[in-house]
């Protein structure tokens, strides 16, 4: 049960709230069992001498000495006892309302605060549909359970209790008679609900391949077009759309039957109460107004067992919620135990016999490797896809941790630094930058939200994206992400320089962050930038020769090894590999001379 | 799903031509509706009665102290069962079976009326409103339309058999019981619309939240390493406060529903209480009548809150019969002309016997296009190409290959001029007929879920198994075929997200070439690939063209050297044709936009 530690955890600060929440519930609850006694008062008490099922203090309030007036105060106290009633209830809904919203506001920032702290092999491994299922659907779940559920099963159990003893004082043998068919019915709920939800999953699976079917149909559109395979695609989305019919067909049989006979036996329990009710007060072993008063309390009995059955058998689903949104926050933030120290970084870099691989495997994504970046350099780093490029940087801002050798930043070594500051001094500028869905201007303005407007554009404008905002409906102001508009690859990349041209960084990183830009603009925006960042020590992942060619240092890797170091033209000199890769690149410019 | 939901209403007109509609695609269940009304009406007969059955145990039995009768009082209370059994059986059943059938029949229609839906249809229509219209339109509507109108029914029904009995029964309480009823009506119907409105603000809000997760996930490694886990974080509590808020304050409605209800009838039972005793006492009424009143009041609640209910939902239903409507009515703005179709027949019953075989040669005629309300993309645009021969488009964004070759597949047709397939306009012969002809590889390219035999089969759902392993060696794509578990039975889940992008490209390659097409459209990925797998690519297209009328939209250099002629296009005008030898000779825009791309 260490799950319900973290939701209590949650829950603190307002479960004061839920226990006066509880007990309104109870003394509602007793309140609503008192309702059909006023007219059993009014039937044996008023008109008869027959005693009064009401409890003492209320006969005495409404004892009056003519019928006329005693029936006119029933009335009014059944108004003002009914008054105060719903005034609580609707006091018990706001104070449970007030409570559960509060404790999904605390988890919802939770889950959210700590989904961003978890580490990036975390991220980089996660299923993003399925943490939003979590995030969404077993959130609501929970809600629901300690919002509605809890509070309905001790709603209908209070109740039930509570009718069952006025019932109890007034009439054992019929009390007894009323309860026969209870276990029945709540039995038959509690386990119809739990067998039918294989049922209900199965039919959200059917209506989950139909909705795929015509989305897949609706991306693919141009496929299904230029194929012509249009009526294939009706018989295809007709089979699971028929499918869906009647899988919900089948369920909706075994729904009408669950309520036909529930329905049946309710009513037979009816008749039951109200034929020996009937004998009885014909012999004269019970009053015809506690007899009425039976059949009312009885209603306040048998619904509730049905619904009773359905909520319990429903629980199961708020265990594997919360066991789903626990899953989540079990594992460690990376910020957890994060030292503290924040030193000057002036961006010396050392890597020193660097190896890394990931924890499930022994393959070493990086081996071995080491060279030294004094202040202001710039590096190229050269490789295949798959060669450890990224690897290396991960390790940089300690997104993964190296298992063997140190990287040192001006002589310390970064697992001692605090990963937040390592990363507020190291800039990197992604392959596939992310852009939230705010607009183009605050996307910008993100990394300084102090900037101003002059500097916002002049950013832009150095990382030759100023154009093309200025293009855009809305210039500055277009939303850009899920609502907005689709950037390009090539505008992501440019735009995510802007940003980072807005504050100052000891350390730069290119990850391949120009790849989808043409030649002529990387080499633009990278004339511009050399101006602009020159006492800043800057790393250029690529696979565009002429991109690393221009460093200070050149390093090759491939397969996780340094291969070659140097600048290009010792390279070139004395680098097989690397001059391949230089030819292979620029064979087309040769052949180009040739023919000029 | 959820984010899908549009909550906008425009105006609250009733539109009976929107309606009509609906109920033509009702027309099928039509013997079901009529039958379920029935059993409706007959339910609220037997929901009025019921407090009868208990009167005359009172009245008759208890007031008598006949024994005698009670054998009569059980029998008619089993019988009641069972026809209440029987009723709410048959009740429930129908219901369902009608809301499913209608949202069965609404997707059909939808999803016909899509497949016929020209491509520029799906370019100016977002995937999320179709998609809306498939789930969350169609349940609501059906929804409506069973349940709603079962309810309508119940409890217009109700409500007149309850007054009508009570005024048999007793004038004066059902005149107290009758002045309930308008405050009942105003009050449901306030407190719904309220809520209701509450909880479209709550699922906006949801949504927000939603997408703010994705966000979080999405963009993880970003906000990592720029650090903005904080900033983020603020943004993300603005949501959840309002969240709260609203949540809190939609309590606050549903939570003051019910007990106002209550309390209404708690008064009018209180008024029965009086009246009704004084009459007993004076002998005017009996206490089983007593008894009658005070259930008929409780009873009278529940129908008046559903027609509430219902009428609170109409709105949103109406909204969503507009869209679905829309969809379903939705007029192609390309089709096949009626002539064409009694030659050629339809996408849904083709004349194959009348389609001629197609040769591939394609001419466009001084062909002028303009998007709707967009610029000219091409203006008197000439071009021939001879069948079997393979032409790459070359320029910069917007100077119009993706508009030439949309326009060759007809996804879209020219404002003027024409286009010629084998020496007749294209318009006069059917779309079907064209796209069985059409060979197309996406830059990105889209796989269906399934089995990769499955995809690659796409291309000719006739194929046998080995003519698809034979494509698929074609195209170089075997080889990782086969070195996968399930080899050719390999499920490529939800948009093929196992594979590699190149090999993707390489099934989607081998599914054209099974096609067999005689025109074939490549539109080229700019995504870097590495260099072996750009070589099997680079051969697979060679592969592919053979023998074909090929537009290729090209990016690699080697893809575009391997075309007979290279169109550079500039502002959709033809600004230098010719072999890549002959272009570089000329040191014209192709030499310059080359030596650029690689010096």
């Amino acid at each position: 049960m260490k799950r319900l530690k973290q939701f209590t955890q949650w829950m603190k600060g307002h479960i004061h709230l839920y226990l006066i929440g509880m007990v309104l519930l109870f003394a509602l609850q007793y309140m609503r069992s008192l309702t059909p006694l006023f007219l059993q008062h009014i039937v044996d008490t008023v008109f008869g001498d027959k005693p009064s099922a009401l409890p003492g203090i209320i006969v005495n309030l409404i004892d009056a000495a003519t019928m006329q007036t005693e029936l006119l105060f029933v009335a009014l106290f059944s108004v003002g006892f009914t008054f105060i009633r719903l005034s609580f209830v609707f006091v018990q809904h706001m104070i449970f309302a007030n409570f559960t919203e509060k404790t999904a506001y605390q988890i919802r920032n939770a889950l959210y605060t700590h989904l961003q702290n978890l580490p990036f092999s975390f991220h980089s491994k996660a299923d993003t549909g399925d943490l939003i299922q979590r995030t969404s659907n077993d959130v609501e779940t929970y809600r629901r359970f300690v919002g509605e559920q809890l509070v309905t099963v001790l709603r209908l159990l209070a109740l039930t209790t509570f009718a069952i003893l006025q019932m109890f004082l007034m009439n054992r043998t019929m009390t007894a008679i009323s309860l026969i068919t209870a276990p029945i019915i709540f039995f038959s709920a509690f386990i119809y609900f739990i067998k039918v939800k294989s049922l209900f999953k199965s039919v959200e699976e059917a209506e989950g391949k139909m909705t795929n079917t015509v989305q897949e149909n609706v991306q693919g559109n141009r496929v299904v077009k230029a194929f012509g395979n249009e009526i294939h695609e009706i018989e295809k989305f007709d089979d699971h759309s028929q499918d869906f019919l009647n899988k919900n067909m089948v369920l909706t049989k075994l729904m009408a039957l669950f309520w036909a006979l529930t329905d049946t036996l309710i009513f037979g329990q009816y008749a039951l109460t109200a034929s020996f009710g009937i004998y009885f007060v014909v012999q004269g072993r019970m009053e015809s107004g506690q007899f009425l008063a039976f059949l009312a309390l009885l209603g306040m009995v048998v619904w509730p067992l049905r619904q009773l059955g359905r909520v319990i058998g429903d629980f199961g689903k708020t265990t594997v919620a919360l066991d789903r949104i626990d899953e989540i926050m079990e594992v460690p933030s990376e910020h957890e135990n994060d030292s503290a120290l924040t030193p000057e970084i002036n961006g010396h870099v050392t890597f020193s016999n660097v190896s890394f691989h990931f924890d499930d495997t022994t393959d070493n994504l990086l081996k071995n490797v080491s060279f030294d970046v004094p202040r202001g350099e710039t590096v190229a780093i050269i490789g295949k896809t798959g060669s450890g490029k990224s690897t290396l940087m991960n390790l940089l801002v300690r997104m993964l941790e190296n298992q063997e050798g140190s990287i040192e930043f001006d002589g310390v070594d970064i697992k001692h630094i605090n990963k937040k500051w390592l990363r507020r001094n190291v800039g990197i500028i992604l392959q596939e930058p992310f852009l939230y869905s705010k607009t183009v201007y605050d996307n910008i303005a993100i990394m300084n939200p102090q900037a101003n407007e002059n500097q916002i554009t002049n950013a832009a404008a150095i990382a030759s994206v100023h154009e093309d905002i200025v293009h855009f409906e809305e210039g500055y102001k277009t939303k850009v992400g899920e609502k907005g508009v689709t950037l390009s690859g090539g505008q992501k990349q440019r735009l995510a320089i802007a940003r980072m041209l807005l504050d100052d960084k000891p350390i730069l990183v290119f990850d391949d962050s120009l790849s989808a830009v043409d030649t002529k603009t990387d080499i633009q925006i990278r004339r511009a930038l050399t101006h602009y960042w020159e006492n800043t020590t800057v790393f250029i992942i690529t696979h565009r020769i002429t991109t690393a060619m221009e460093a200070d240092q050149i390093i090759v890797l491939d397969q996780g090894e340094i291969v070659a170091k140097g600048t290009h033209d010792t390279l070139m000199q004395t680098n097989a590999f690397y001059a391949s890769l230089y030819n292979k690149q620029t064979d087309l410019k040769a052949t180009l001379d040739e023919e000029a | 799903m959820q984010a899908f939901e549009e909550e906008t209403y425009h105006n609250q007109e009733f539109k009976s031509h929107t309606w009509k509609r609906i109920f033509t695609l009702m027309a099928p269940l039509k013997k079901n509706v009529i039958l379920v009304i029935i059993l409706a009406a007959f339910t609220a007969v037997a929901d009025v009665s019921y407090p009868l059955i208990n009167r005359y145990g009172i009245d008759t039995i208890i007031e008598t102290g006949d024994l005698s009768l009670l054998p009569i009082f059980i029998g008619v209370y089993v019988l009641y069962m069972i026809v209440l059994g029987g009723l709410i059986f048959s009740f429930i059943y129908l219901a369902e079976k009608i809301r499913n059938n209608l949202a069965y029949i609404i997707r059909k229609h939808a999803f016909e009326k899509l497949q016929n839906l020209p491509f520029s249809y799906y370019d100016r229509t977002p995937a999320g409103w179709i998609m809306a219209r498939m789930t969350s339109d169609s349940r609501q509507l059906s929804e409506l339309l069973s349940w709603g109108l079962i309810d309508l029914t119940w409890g217009g029904l109700m409500m007149i058999g309850l007054l009508s009995v009570m005024f048999v029964l007793n004038v004066q309480l059902a005149l107290i019981t009758a002045t309930a009823l308008p405050i009942l009506a105003f009050l449901s119907l306030y407190f719904r619309k309220k809520i209701l409105k509450a909880f479209r603000k709550i699922r906006k809000q949801n949504s927000k939240i939603t997408g703010a997760f994705n966000e979080g996930i999405s963009g993880a490694k970003t906000t990592k390493t720029l650090v903005l886990e904080d900033s983020n974080y603020k943004d993300f509590e603005h949501l959840t406060y309002d969240m709260k808020r609203h949540s809190i304050k939609a309590a606050l409605f549903s939570g003051l529903y019910l007990p106002s209800i209550l309390f209404i009838a708690a008064i009018a039972t209180a008024l029965i209480y009086y009246y009704g005793g004084m009459n007993v006492a004076d002998e005017v009424i009996t206490v089983g009548l007593l008894y009658v009143f005070v259930s008929y009041v409780m009873q009278f609640f529940e129908p008046v809150m559903q027609l509430a209910n219902v009428l609170a939902h109409f709105q949103q239903a109406q909204a969503s019969a507009e869209r679905v409507v829309s969809l379903i009515d939705a007029v192609p703005d390309i089709e096949d002309t009626d002539e064409v179709k009694a030659t050629y027949g339809t996408i849904a019953h083709p004349k194959k016997e009348n389609w001629e075989p197609l040769k591939g040669d394609i001419e466009f005629n001084h062909v002028t296009f303009n998007y709707k309300k967009g610029e000219k993309v091409l203006d008197d645009f000439n071009l021939l190409v001879k069948s079997g021969e393979s032409v790459a488009l070359v320029g910069s964004t917007g100077a119009g290959k993706s508009t030439i070759v949309n326009l060759i597949c007809r996804f879209y047709e020219p404002t003027k001029g024409t286009i010629t397939i084998d020496g007749r306009d294209y318009k006069n012969r059917s779309l079907a007929w064209l796209h069985a002809n059409l060979g197309y590889v996406l830059q990105s390219p889209h796989l269906f879920s399934g089995t990769i035999r499955d995809n690659i089969r796409y291309g000719n759902l006739e194929a046998s198994d080995d003519a698809i392993i034979k494509a698929a060696k074609m195209v170089g794509a075997h080889t990782f075929i086969t070195s996968f578990k399930d080899g050719y039975d390999t499920e490529v889940n939800e948009g093929g997200a196992r594979l590699s992008v190149g090999e993707k490209q390489l099934i989607s390659f081998a599914r054209a070439l099974l096609a067999d097409p005689k025109i074939l459209i490549l539109d080229e990925a700019t995504s870097s690939v590495d260099t072996q797998t750009e070589q099997t690519i680079q051969k697979a297209i060679e592969t592919v063209m053979e023998g074909r009328t090929t537009f290729i939209i090209a990016h690699r250099l080697s893809t575009i050297m391997s075309a007979d002629r290279i169109l550079v296009l500039e502002h959709g005008k033809i600004i230098e044709s010719g072999t890549h030898e002959a272009l570089i000779e000329n040191r014209g825009h192709y030499y310059n936009l080359y030596t650029n791309q690689f010096a």
